[in-house]
């Protein structure tokens, strides 16, 4: 059976998000999702609309950059969709799936982008607001990430509530959680590890009722992944690690 | 309103002199991409103090003039380096010491108040922000839909920058300005301030401004002065002449590092000596 790192976990579940002709948008600050997002476009026998904070629409880069707002991220596309459009988009209702980042999601799906600690005297002082506020309520559905699988980014209670909403799916190194009635729910985790694993590093209450190990990556997927890495740069940069 | 008839070039000393401590500054691009910065850097080598800066998605811009001691009050969305460098380390520091204050928002939300401003109208309704802590944190206020759909929407009071700083690829005398991939914020940048500044990769004839005038996005009328600075942007990206200086940009995150080291070796020099 073939095998996850945490790297190619959290990229490959991403990707398995995506649907069938839908519009799908990647951020600012947001490399994995991007990866994702190209990932789908390789593996997946589907159509779907892939725009990016690049002003991209439907792109075909030449090379996959480092920032997922370089704007070799339009090359190929035949239009500009720039900031403003997609936003307004999202808040029209007419953006199906939007990758948004957080530093910590609660039960809820909600997240904290913007502090540890008070937000008046932070411990550590958070990129912020940024996407979320607006498109985590608007968007279709919204799905984040987390590369560190632990109760300091998986909460019960979150310092600051940046944004609230749609929250469709999170994806950990270690797990993919849904939303199910209102509350985040675990879907699958890794294989190599134990759903008590999971339980005991998680920080609010893990329902795991008809969830069941992730189904390994497909040879496309694993495929499409090394065609986008092949140096594996992406995946020194992300330093996953599974703990 | 500025004319359209006179030249505006003038050399990106003169154009930063006009700058007066405290102004309220918006700079257009976003994270490592497009960003003015040969004019950020002009601002420390003039010492400017007090700034405030308007970007829905700072990073090295703002994390520069905070490491210099430039800025009063930041107003943005989502702060950070970007790429593969994380958070912005002295713009971080400046926050949790204190040394400057920050009014935090969503892209979206300082975005509606650039629109306020552009839209002349005193409050601008904007999507989302349900459920978020940042409208109680700026204190915004929350209307009923007065049409009866029973939707509840939040809006934002004005945002209108003192000077909207653009950098662009191409530019002519007059102050018409072009940009090639996306335009970020800056068009509604340059709506909503009272005056706009504009630093170009280069100069285009006004011919070529004619032959296509939908490709302007920026109409020389609104623009107050034009500075032509080559890579400019560095060590950002500027789309298609040049990427990110990845190495350049490790070498201005080391914290050991010299900021007076970086900045003699930005390619605005060049153009000052110049100029």
């Amino acid at each position: 059976m073939a095998e996850w790192s945490g790297f190619s976990y959290i990229v490959t579940n991403l990707a398995r998000f995506i649907r069938p002709h839908e519009v799908t948008f990647s951020g600012v600050n947001s490399t994995l999702p991007m990866l994702a997002c190209l990932l789908a476009k390789r593996a997946y026998d589907f159509e779907f609309v892939y725009i990016n904070v690049a002003g991209g629409v439907q792109p075909t880069p030449s090379k996959i950059p480092l920032s997922s707002s370089d704007p070799v991220l339009s090359e190929g596309s035949t239009a500009i969709f720039a900031n403003e459009d997609f936003y307004d988009l999202c808040t029209r209702g007419r953006m199906d799936l939007c990758f948004l980042g957080a530093a910590q999601v609660d039960g809820l799906g909600r997240t904290n982008v913007s502090t540890i600690g008070d937000w008046h005297n932070p411990k550590v002082r958070l990129p912020g607001g940024g996407g979320g506020a607006v498109m985590l309520p608007t968007a279709r559905r919204a799905v984040t990430w987390r590369t560190e699988h632990s109760k300091r980014t998986l909460v019960e209670t979150l310092d600051f509530v940046t944004a609230a909403g749609g929250m469709h799916g999170v994806v950990t190194p270690l797990a993919v959680f849904v939303k199910r009635e209102g509350r985040l729910v675990l879907q699958s985790w890794h294989p190599e590890r134990s759903l008590d694993e999971v339980v005991a590093r998680t920080g609010f209450a893990v329902d795991a009722r008809g969830a069941e190990p992730t189904p390994p990556p497909t040879p496309r997927e694993i495929d499409a992944l090394r065609s986008l890495d092949p140096q594996g740069q992406f995946e020194r940069d992300a330093r996953i690690s599974i703990g | 309103m500025a004319s359209d008839h006179e030249s505006k070039l003038m050399s990106l000393t003169e154009m930063v002199a006009r700058v007066p401590d405290g102004a309220a500054l918006a700079l257009g691009g976003s994270f490592l991409h497009r960003g003015p910065f040969a004019f950020v850097r002009e601002l420390i080598r003039q010492n400017r103090k007090g700034l405030e800066i308007i970007k829905q998605s700072p990073g090295y811009d703002l994390d520069l003039l905070c490491r210099a001691g430039c800025v009063a009050k930041a107003r943005a969305g989502i702060v950070a380096m970007e790429g593969n460098f994380g958070l912005a380390p002295w713009y971080r520091r400046a926050v949790e010491t204190k040394q400057i204050v920050l009014e935090e928002h969503a892209c979206a939300s300082l975005t509606a108040g650039l629109r306020a401003a552009a839209f002349g109208v005193p409050f601008q309704p904007c999507g989302g922000l349900h459920g978020s802590d940042l409208p109680r944190l700026n204190g915004w206020a929350c209307l009923k839909d007065p049409y009866g759909s029973g939707q509840d929407v939040w809006v934002i009071p004005p945002i209108s920058p003192d000077i909207a700083v653009i950098h662009a690829n191409e530019v002519n005398e007059f102050g018409d300005t072009r940009i090639y991939g996306t335009y970020n914020w800056d068009r509604i940048m340059s709506r909503s301030a009272q005056r706009v500044f504009v630093v170009a990769e280069r100069l285009a004839p006004v011919e070529t401004f004619k032959e296509r005038p939908e490709m302007t996005l920026i109409p020389g009328f609104m623009v107050d002065a034009v500075a032509v600075v080559p890579n400019g942007a560095w060590p950002g990206s500027c789309w298609p002449y040049y990427e990110i200086d990845y190495p350049e940009v490790e070498s201005y995150m080391d914290e050991a590092g010299s900021l007076d080291a970086h900045l003699a070796r930005a390619p605005e020099l060049q153009e000052t000596r110049r100029g």
